[in-house]
């Protein structure tokens, strides 16, 4: 919302804060301001020209025009301008002397929208004199720009007296109001209006204004008001348009103007739209309606979307002489249904949807009154006023005991400062008992901004200022904080693997439809987004996988050798309620040359550090999945994920993947840790050599060794294989180091011949030969 | 005669000890002079021999000569030794300069490192640091937090929206709720995590970004006491004191709400390019726990009230490490990310 200055100044007059200055205060006590902008900045040496004589440059689209200013004397002026004529008064800018075309232009004769008064830049201003003479009221503003955001909850700051009302309270300078109540015709009976208002649906529509008008005749404004709403980034249309923009920004009372004669019947009806009703709007698009929109209709049908957009067939036109004045307040939740469902976002909607005071509607038509006085000279109020108004009571006064709010706010306030604070702000202050304060709110900020006496902390620290707090540390309790088992678990995780050389990396919650296919899901089975970003950013991950193996692709551009790692959150659709959010690892190696084998080791060996003693299974593999190399991660009796070679057709060089569902990794893991004596007897170790066929898993030779073996067991180590002469072709030897001992004596070098027999004899039995 | 022949032994044996050229030499002095058929040894078997008046004499000095010729043999060894080992490690030179093998340690993100380093500083503090889904219900993310359907504060969240009802939640605040729910007053908590808002991606703007949540519920909290927190806290994530204001900010959940700045780092106040020329950088909303929030979360707002905040930690990445383009965030880029 931009602000100007010079229009605030209008309801503030002795604000003689520099533009700069207010902005900041405004910042400090009241909403955010974003920015200034300086405009209008020729005005101030803008002066009324006659245009004495006009020639033509050879050679050139532009005219040698002599212009008579006054102030400044006869000047020679270049224009290009075609409507710069003899005889015609112009706006004359002295920008010093400057060589067009090869003749010398001293100064300028410039446009409305070059002066920054309005956006027509097709020829010069056109002025009426007399020479000499400034722009009337059009002078250099600033326009301070307010964050929307920072005033949502403020129905009242979406127009300049609002704003002003919080400067003066600011500044401790007075207030001026705009609007006469007195114009409004009232008298001991009230007047009868040509226009009956029927509301039908009072929630939706607590109050509805109007004012019928005869004699009117359409035209630009004056130039002063195009000035006022250009300046604030609205365009100029015409001076009954132009009016009900005027108060909206002034107010922040939407208006709406119909052409009475276009208007069917005599009642403006305020209701549901029906079902499938059609709706021309003023942009020049149509709707189909439905209950849920609120609509202004005549006697035939919808004239006027409420609160969002007046109707094509009513709008006001050159011909225009007799119109109604609307000037209503809509219910806020049903104003921005209305115009989410329609896309529909207007100056009126914005303001509606911040809950407006309904008691504004009459201002706003008593500011009318005496605008349309000036802009259509000869028109006429026809009857009186038209107004039906759902009975909203006044809020009752919120209790402000001081001793709380000091307690609040941790700072002293007196109660004469908390009084006057309020006062300025429109507040009503009485005493309800010692130390406590009954304050009454202002219409315009009791529709949902103020109800509650925490309110009221806002309202009072922010005008003493939040500065003038001293810091000061709470008195609470000291207690040690119940832990977060699972984050703990999660970092050591990832100091684990960052140890192991791998790099942390975060990947989106999206996941693209191919990209969950490629990795053997159903993109039905995924947790869909209603409004994605981008086609592709549709499904929520139901796996980590997809999007690190595009990590990959991506850095084996530049690399030829990575680690990387995730953990986040795989997203599983539930039959009801939320889905169920599940932590995993995922981790790649990458490595462009090699067989691959090595990065399968190197992340298996990672995978152990993290949960040693883990068997790896090689298990049926995915399609995703190297056929051949493909297993299960098992920890302590419980499957908690896979190491894979992704799929060569996935991606080229050898990617070994690590998949670890966290939670499974995490309840697996040895809650605690007990110490074990040395074992006090020296143990006895001796090797064996199986000759297998050459893809017999180590795994199963060792389990087998190990089973055979008995309780006096102590380990059996892996040494290593070997395959080639003298073995017979498809065979390996692979050599175990096992070792026995007895918790309670030595064994005797029969027993240990005893358990090496029993190994032998079988392993012999179950077809394996051993080299001994 | 035998002390002169005793004499001569020891003598030549000596020198032949001092000329051992290699270890090898040297015991093969030590076996012909002091082996079992060595001569001093012969000389010793000769003894019984002697007259019993000079066997003493002849003894002590035999006994002597054997360890002089000893001492001098393990001196000529320990010398051989010496040499020996000083060739070995000559010959053991090594270019530590080579890289080692093995892969380098790897980097955790850039926002993990933030996040740990807060997470810790609050839990120093008293805080429980409480997790809570990223897939939320319209209750907990909008509700609850005193941001009903239709209310214009919506639209200061574009929203991405799930086919069954839920949304990605579009910020961290739900977890106050939850934590509120399930642990009650008094309650120190924060919940950091990743949090959506439907926007398009470019170098300022992300659709998933990272804030941490804070709150604190006790029976006394005051605007003067979130200053000191506020405070107290970023200058220990700044490693610096700061100075901050506060100035009025809308969020439903919070009355009165506030907008944190701080003096901008760079130029300390008077202004400079990063602080738009203000002197302030915005960092943070914040505010006393609105009553209706309380109360929705069956905490009685007489008894009990509250300060909360949110910390952007994507933001607070950026400034830190100097990040221009939040993309990279998010990249897996590896020239990125082995930066931190």
């Amino acid at each position: 919302m931009k602000f100007s200055y010079n229009w605030i100044r209008e309801y503030v007059p002795a604000l003689d804060t520099p533009a700069r200055q207010l902005e900041r205060l405004i910042t400090i006590r009241t909403a955010e301001c974003e920015g200034i902008e300086e405009t209008g900045g020729l005005l101030a040496r803008a002066c009324t020209a006659h245009v004495v004589s006009v020639e033509p440059i050879p050679g050139s689209h532009n005219v040698k025009a002599i212009v008579e200013t006054g102030v400044y004397g006869r000047k020679v002026v270049v224009c290009g301008a075609p409507n710069c004529r003899p005889g015609m008064f112009a706006a004359y800018v002295p920008i010093g002397k400057k060589a067009i075309g090869g003749v010398e232009s001293d100064g300028m004769l410039a446009s409305g929208a070059e002066l920054g008064v309005n956006r027509d830049d097709a020829g010069i201003l056109e002025l009426a004199g007399p020479v000499g003479a400034p722009l009337a009221n059009c002078t250099p503003d600033s326009i301070i720009e307010i964050d929307n955001k920072s005033i949502t909850h403020r129905p009242d700051l979406w127009g300049h007296y609002g704003m002003a009302r919080e400067v003066a309270a600011i500044l401790r300078q007075p207030l001026r109001d705009p609007v006469q109540p007195s114009l409004i015709p009232a008298g001991p009976a009230s007047i009868p209006s040509p226009i009956n208002v029927d509301i039908q649906d009072l929630d939706l529509c607590p109050r509805y204004s109007a004012l019928v008008f005869d004699n009117v005749t359409v035209q630009p404004s004056p130039l002063w008001l195009q000035y006022r709403l250009t300046a604030i980034g609205l365009n100029p249309i015409n001076n009954i348009v132009d009016m009900t923009n005027f108060i909206m920004s002034e107010l922040s009372q939407p208006m709406h103007a119909f052409d009475r004669d276009l208007l069917r019947g005599d009642t403006i009806f305020i209701r549901r739209a029906h079902e499938g009703e059609y709706f021309l709007a003023l942009n020049e698009q149509d709707y189909t309606l439905g209950p849920s929109n609120l609509v202004i209709a005549d006697a035939q049908g919808a004239v006027a979307l409420a609160g969002v957009i007046g109707g094509m067939d009513s709008a006001i036109v050159a011909g225009t002489s007799k119109i109604v004045l609307e000037s209503a307040c809509f219910n806020a939740a049903g104003v921005r249904r209305t115009s989410s469902a329609l896309k529909l976002r207007t100056d009126a909607s914005m303001r509606f949807e911040k809950s407006q005071d309904p008691a504004n509607t009459v201002r706003g038509l008593a500011r009318a009154v005496e605008l349309l006085q000036e802009l259509s000279p000869g028109l006429r109020l026809v009857g009186g006023l038209a107004d039906q108004r759902k009975p909203i009571p006044p809020p009752p006064p919120i209790l402000l005991p001081m001793a709380w709010l000091v307690r609040k706010l941790g700072k002293e306030v007196s109660p004469d400062e908390v009084r006057d604070i309020l006062e300025r702000l429109a507040f009503g202050v009485s005493q309800h008992t010692p130390g406590t304060f009954s304050v009454t709110v202002p219409s315009w900020r009791a529709t949902k901004d103020v109800s509650v006496k925490d309110d009221l902390v806002e309202e009072v620290g922010r005008m003493i200022g939040y500065d003038s707090i001293e810091p000061k540390p709470p008195a609470i309790l000291t207690t040690v904080p119940p832990a977060n088992e699972e984050r703990a678990f999660h970092r050591r995780v990832r100091a684990a693997f960052a140890d192991q050389g791998f790099t942390e990396v975060y990947n989106y919650s999206f996941v693209a439809e191919a990209d969950a296919r490629a990795f053997g899901m159903q993109p039905a089975d995924h947790v869909t987004v209603a409004n994605p970003i981008a086609p592709n950013q549709s499904l929520l991950r139901m796996s980590l996988l997809p999007e690190l193996r595009a990590n990959v692709l991506e850095n084996s551009k530049r690399f030829d050798t990575f680690r990387i790692f995730e953990i986040g959150r795989e997203i599983h659709k539930q039959p009801q309620g939320l889905p169920r959010e599940i932590p995993h690892l995922a981790a790649a190696l990458y490595s462009k040359d090699g067989d691959g084998a090595a990065g399968l080791f190197e992340l298996k060996r990672a995978a152990e550090c993290l949960m040693p003693g883990a068997e790896t299974r090689p298990t049926a593999a995915r399609p995703y999945e190297h056929p051949a190399r493909a297993a299960e991660i098992h920890w302590h009796g419980a499957l908690v994920g896979r190491l894979f070679e992704l799929h060569p057709s996935l991606g080229e060089g050898g990617t070994a993947m690590l998949d670890l569902d966290l939670t499974l990794v995490q309840a697996a893991a040895p809650k605690e840790k007990r110490y074990t004596p040395f074992r006090r007897y020296p143990s006895s170790a001796f090797d064996l050599s199986v000759v297998a066929g050459e893809r017999e898993l180590v795994g199963d030779l060792r389990g087998k060794l190990a089973a055979l073996a008995g309780p006096l067991l102590q380990s059996i180590d892996y040494q290593r294989q070997y395959a080639g002469p003298p073995l017979a072709e498809g065979t390996k030897s692979v050599s175990f180091r096992l070792t026995v001992g007895s918790l309670d004596r030595t064994l005797s070098s029969e027993e240990v011949s005893e358990i090496r027999a029993r190994l032998i004899d079988g392993m012999r039995a179950q077809g394996y030969d051993l080299r001994l | 005669m035998l002390e002169q022949q005793l004499s001569d032994l020891e003598s030549a044996a000596l020198a032949r000890i001092q000329d051992a050229r290699s270890p090898q030499d040297l015991e093969l002095v030590r076996i012909e002079v002091l082996g079992r058929k060595g001569s001093l040894t012969l000389v010793g078997k000769d003894m019984g021999k002697l007259p019993p008046e000079d066997r003493a004499r002849i003894g002590k000095l035999l006994n002597r000569a054997k360890q002089e010729l000893e001492s001098a043999s393990e001196s000529r060894q320990r010398q051989f030794d010496a040499e020996a080992l000083e060739i070995r490690l000559r010959a053991e030179w090594l270019d530590l300069t080579l890289p080692a093998p093995g892969p380098q340690m790897g980097h955790l993100h850039p926002i993990t490192q933030i996040q740990s380093e807060i997470e810790d500083l609050f839990v120093s503090l008293g805080f429980a640091v409480l997790d809570g889904p990223e897939v939320e219900d319209e209750y907990h993310n909008f509700d609850a937090l005193n941001i009903p359907a239709d209310h214009p504060a919506r639209d200061m969240q574009d929203t991405f929206w799930l086919s069954d009802g839920n949304l990605l939640r579009t910020h961290t605040s739900p977890v106050q709720v939850r934590g509120m729910e399930r642990l009650g007053p008094p309650l120190r908590m924060i919940a950091p995590g990743r949090a959506f808002r439907n926007e398009n991606v470019d170098a300022s703007h992300e659709h998933t970004f990272y804030q941490l949540e804070g709150m604190m519920i006790d029976r006394d909290v005051s605007v003067a006491h979130l200053i000191y927190f506020m405070k107290t806290l970023l200058s220990a994530i700044f490693r610096r004191e700061v100075t901050v204001r506060l100035r009025p900010g809308y969020f439903p959940f919070v009355e009165p709400g506030f907008e944190l700045d701080i003096q901008c780092l760079i130029c300390g106040g008077p202004g400079c390019p990063v602080c738009k020329q203000s002197g302030w950088v915005e960092l943070l909303p914040c505010g006393l726990v609105n009553p209706n929030v309380l109360r929705m979360s069956g905490i009685d707002p007489e008894e009990w009230n509250g300060f909360a905040f949110g910390l952007g930690l994507t933001r607070l990445a950026m400034m830190r490490y100097a990040i221009d383009d939040i993309r990279l965030l998010q990249g897996g880029d590896l020239r990125f990310l082995q930066q931190f």
